[in-house]
């Protein structure tokens, strides 16, 4: 006895996505990365990532508040490294 | 005995003065006197007049010796001893037939109301006539008294005042002896009586009130015809009118008013429960409260307004006759109100809408249950029942029975969650137009929601009612989406209110507003609060039911996340109905999660269409892809934020390698798209669609991918052991077990024993006829997955979080011993306010903690809990 799959056949399935940021928590804002940041409702592309050049991830937007805040150069809230966004 | 009469009625002193001569001419008038006196009353044809100045001249003979009050004793004696040996016994004797009879039998026999009827006026009549004999014999008297009176003196109200007096002294002669001597059923054949000419009546009298009605929609003139009937009907309605009315006449003549009255108006109570009764009965589509007040106005008042004028009228025709004064002729007070008819008229009719109301309300109120149960359709029955209670105002009978008939019929263990909570949101309108302030329905409701508190399925119903349209309710379709449409009107309603505050601002409207307060009924419940705060919303009363809208909201979210996860198509459009009325209720924040959750749909519908064809595009160039079985055109996926989902179960499991090597080309897909996001897939949880192609024939199913992957493994090898098959598959035995027993049931696999008794073997049916149910047909088969759900509960999510608590509570009973569950939840409120964050309801702790209870780790005895040792 054998059989096929047909071309009919529909497999749907389930996934989740992760920034894979080797992190739980963005260091500003002490949200989750796969979360958003305090000032947006949804998560993913509108409330991406980014990492610094000393490989420190934030949220964009937690990291571009800091930035702006500081008069002078900004440094990296974790390690102090002067902030520079990774290539 | 006259000397006597002489000696104690006399001054002694004038006996002194008293000849021989004087003495003989008392005894003589005394003794003629006397004897004329026996004569006339006992005489029943005797011609008065004849012995009239004899009579008369005894009279004022004896008057002059002063003996007046003596003649004036004996003369009422005389009448009252012919009453009393004569008159009384042959009145009562009519009745003996009826003496011996029971009660009970008495109405079996229905009396021959004919008989009855026919017996009482007789006896009346007969009766009658002897008072009125004696009365004239009265009036001689008076007449005689006052002949030598009027030499003493002369003036006229004294006569009025004697005649008045003697005449009442002797109506009190006539009742009392009466009365003495009624037999115990004699008030019962008044009954009967009246029983009987009313329900003749009130037959005649409905039949023209609904020719009356027919004619009103006609609104036409009577034709010649009909008028003829309705004389002849008229004639009919007098004569039956007249008969009852001398009836009543001759009972109020002789001191029965008040017995008259409460026969009368008992009857007509009894006729007007049984019509109200007969016309409400188990019917509450329509509203009957008019009708009852059309028929009330048709019937018993008409039948009222006839006999209180026909007394009336009787009454200055007949009082010349009986005697001069008018004014000696009202017997009671009642005449007075055939003086005024209309008041008369207005009092009764107030009584017996009353009385209506009340029955009707009863009526109701017992059924109250059954009325609810069918609520929308039964919509008049409340309108009626409401208009009773404003003229009854006995709304605490209404909560009394209500709740009783709750508790004995609807919460208990074998309601349905589901059926206490339509009855409980039909409870909520139907009283809601009875009482708009909610007072009442604070009491009624709150049984049930303690009822409810204490169902396990309480939340999930309440969500499922909430959300889904037809799901959840067995009571067939309609009734379903009842709760969607609630929260539809009360999102119009919020619009208009918040239309209204614009307008508060104004200083006017503010004005109006404060002038249109009214204060809480009085049967509110102070400690409720008032009644602004307690509106009637049906929401906020199912939420009252759990308690925090952040369980409901909970809840809703593992419904939502189930159904989202076995979506085939991105199609949400309802939830986001849903969702965005649930907004509106809860608040936009609170259903955050919710949103992002919807939005991941939508955002996986795009992310799958743009990996999708970019794919296709290189796998078009690539020439391994014709090797493949299974292209990308199979392939959907749903990608999901997963940190704001309900935990998911993840089970691991090995899909068939095609369909394994497409999801990871489609990861890496994603993650050239979306750098640096990567996708995890979880690859137990989504939906197959598996069309199989036998070699006679294709079958549909849809299955989890377990199922999927089970299947497929027999395309390579027809026969499995258990331990083999769980191995490929990468599943526990047990779940292997559970799962290929759906393949079972198609027909599909066989099981059969193997070598080792622990390890069975699967084989794939050879031939699909004998399975029997593998019919070729199209119909999808769906994989009911015996409620193996893709999220877990909320139950267990609850005991994973509360779960970082239990070393807490561990420790504190080991400390203090024992502790109530206020004490508990209030100390972990206060000791871990840092970092884990005790968030928790009362009522959570309380299941968490009657968990414990079950693992055996705790013990609960007298409303605290215990370290079990």
């Amino acid at each position: 006895m054998q059989f096929w799959w047909t071309y009919k056949t529909e497999w749907h399935a389930v996934a989740s996505w992760t920034w894979d940021a080797h992190d739980e928590t963005c260091g500003i804002c002490r949200m989750a990365f796969d979360g958003c940041c305090t000032d947006c409702k949804l998560p993913g592309d509108d409330c991406p990532l980014i990492w610094g050049a000393c490989n420190h991830a934030f949220h964009l937007h937690c990291i571009l508040k800091w930035v702006n805040s500081q008069t002078s150069q900004a440094h990296c809230p974790m390690c102090r490294r002067e902030w520079q966004f990774k290539e | 005995m006259t000397v006597d009469a002489l000696s104690s009625v006399c001054n002694l002193g004038v006996l002194d003065s008293l000849s021989q001569s004087s003495i003989y001419e008392i005894l003589e008038a005394w003794n003629s006197f006397c004897l004329i006196t026996e004569t006339i009353v006992e005489g029943d044809d005797v011609n008065l007049s004849t012995f009239y100045s004899k009579f008369q001249s005894d009279v004022s003979s004896l008057c002059k010796f002063g003996l007046r009050s003596l003649v004036e004793e004996q003369f009422l004696k005389c009448l009252q001893d012919m009453l009393e040996k004569h008159s009384a016994p042959k009145f009562w004797k009519n009745f003996d037939a009826y003496n011996d009879v029971p009660h009970a039998e008495m109405n079996d026999r229905s009396m021959q109301e004919d008989e009855v009827e026919l017996l009482l006026c007789k006896a009346l009549e007969e009766i009658s006539r002897e008072k009125q004999y004696q009365e004239k014999c009265l009036l001689m008297l008076v007449n005689s008294l006052q002949l030598c009176q009027e030499d003493n003196t002369s003036v006229e109200g004294r006569h009025l005042d004697m005649e008045k007096i003697f005449f009442s002294k002797y109506r009190l002669i006539v009742s009392s002896v009466l009365m003495t001597a009624m037999p115990r059923q004699f008030t019962e054949i008044l009954h009967q009586y009246f029983k009987g000419r009313l329900e003749e009546l009130s037959t005649i009298m409905a039949g023209d009130y609904e020719e009356n009605d027919e004619s009103q929609d006609n609104s036409q003139p009577r034709n010649m015809d009909i008028d003829g009937i309705y004389d002849q009907k008229k004639t009919l309605e007098n004569k039956l009118v007249s008969n009852i009315g001398m009836v009543v006449h001759n009972l109020r003549n002789l001191g029965f008013t008040s017995i008259t009255e409460d026969a009368y108006a008992s009857t007509i109570f009894l006729l007007l429960k049984d019509k109200v009764y007969d016309l409400a009965g188990d019917d509450y589509r329509t509203s009957v409260l008019e009708s009852i007040k059309g028929w009330i106005q048709a019937v018993p008042l008409q039948f009222l307004r006839a006999l209180l004028d026909y007394l009336g009228d009787s009454m200055s025709y007949l009082s010349p006759k009986s005697t001069k004064s008018p004014l000696a002729s009202t017997p009671s007070s009642c005449f007075q109100k055939s003086g005024k008819p209309s008041e008369g008229i207005v009092r009764w009719q107030l009584r017996l809408e009353y009385f209506a109301y009340e029955t009707l309300q009863d009526l109701r109120i017992s059924k109250l249950f059954e009325i609810i149960v069918d609520y929308p359709d039964s919509a008049p029955a409340i309108e009626d029942l409401k208009q009773c209670l404003e003229y009854t105002g006995q709304h605490s009978k209404l909560v009394g029975s209500f709740i009783s008939a709750l508790k004995y019929r609807l919460l208990t263990a074998g309601a349905s969650t589901n059926d206490i909570l339509h009855q409980y949101v039909s409870t909520i309108k139907a009283l809601r137009t009875i009482d708009p302030a909610g007072v009442f329905l604070e009491a009624v409701g709150e049984p049930i929601r303690e009822y409810l508190r204490g169902r396990k399925d309480t939340i999930k119903c309440i969500v499922t009612m909430l959300t889904d349209g037809t799901g959840g309710n067995n009571n067939g379709p309609g009734s379903g989406d009842s709760l969607l449409e609630e929260l539809n009107r009360d999102e119009e309603n919020q619009e208009s209110n918040s239309l209204d505050d614009d307008i508060n601002t104004d200083d006017k409207q503010t004005w109006i507003d404060i002038q249109r307060w009214e204060p809480d009924p009085v049967e509110a419940d102070p400690s409720k609060g008032s009644r602004y705060k307690r509106k009637v919303d049906v929401l906020g009363m199912i939420v009252g039911i759990i308690g925090s809208k952040d369980q409901l909201i909970n809840e809703y979210r593992v419904m939502l996340a189930e159904k989202l996860l076995n979506k085939t198509d991105y199609d949400i459009d309802t939830e986001i109905r849903t969702l965005e009325l649930l907004k509106i209720h809860f608040g936009e924040s609170s259903m955050q999660k919710c949103e992002i959750m919807l939005n991941d749909l939508i955002d996986s519908k795009r992310t799958n269409t743009n990996v999708k064809t970019t794919i296709n595009q290189l796998s078009q160039t690539g020439a391994e892809s014709r090797e493949r079985e299974v292209s990308f055109e199979v392939i959907d996926a749903t990608i999901i934020s997963s940190n704001f989902w309900p935990p998911i179960q993840d089970e691991d499991v090995k899909i068939p390698e095609p369909v394994d090597q497409l999801l990871s080309d489609y990861a890496k897909r994603f993650h050239e798209i979306k750098t640096p996001r990567k996708l995890l897939w979880k690859k137990n949880l989504g939906t197959v669609k598996l069309e199989l192609e036998f070699e006679d024939k294709t079958l549909q199913f849809t299955v989890t991918p377990v199922h999927a992957s089970i299947i497929m493994q027999f395309q390579e090898q027809t026969s499995w052991t258990t331990k083999n098959l769980a191995a490929a598959i990468g599943v526990p035995v047990d779940t292997l077990q559970r799962r290929i027993n759906f393949w079972i049931s198609k027909g599909i696999v066989a099981e059969s024993l193997g070598a080792d008794s622990n390890d069975h073997v699967y084989t794939l049916v050879d031939d699909m006829a004998d399975g029997g149910k593998s019919v070729t047909n199209n119909e999808a088969l769906v994989a009911d997955d015996d409620a193996e759900s893709s999220v877990a509960s909320v139950e267990d999510q609850l005991r994973k979080e509360m779960a970082v608590y239990e070393k807490f509570i561990t420790g504190m009973l080991t400390n203090i011993g024992n502790m109530a569950l206020e004490r508990i939840h209030n100390s972990l409120k206060i000791f871990c306010s840092t970092h884990p964050v005790y968030d928790k309801s009362i009522q959570q702790l309380q299941s968490f903690l009657s968990g414990l209870v079950a693992e055996e780790k705790l013990e609960f005895r007298d409303g605290t809990y215990y370290l079990k040792k």
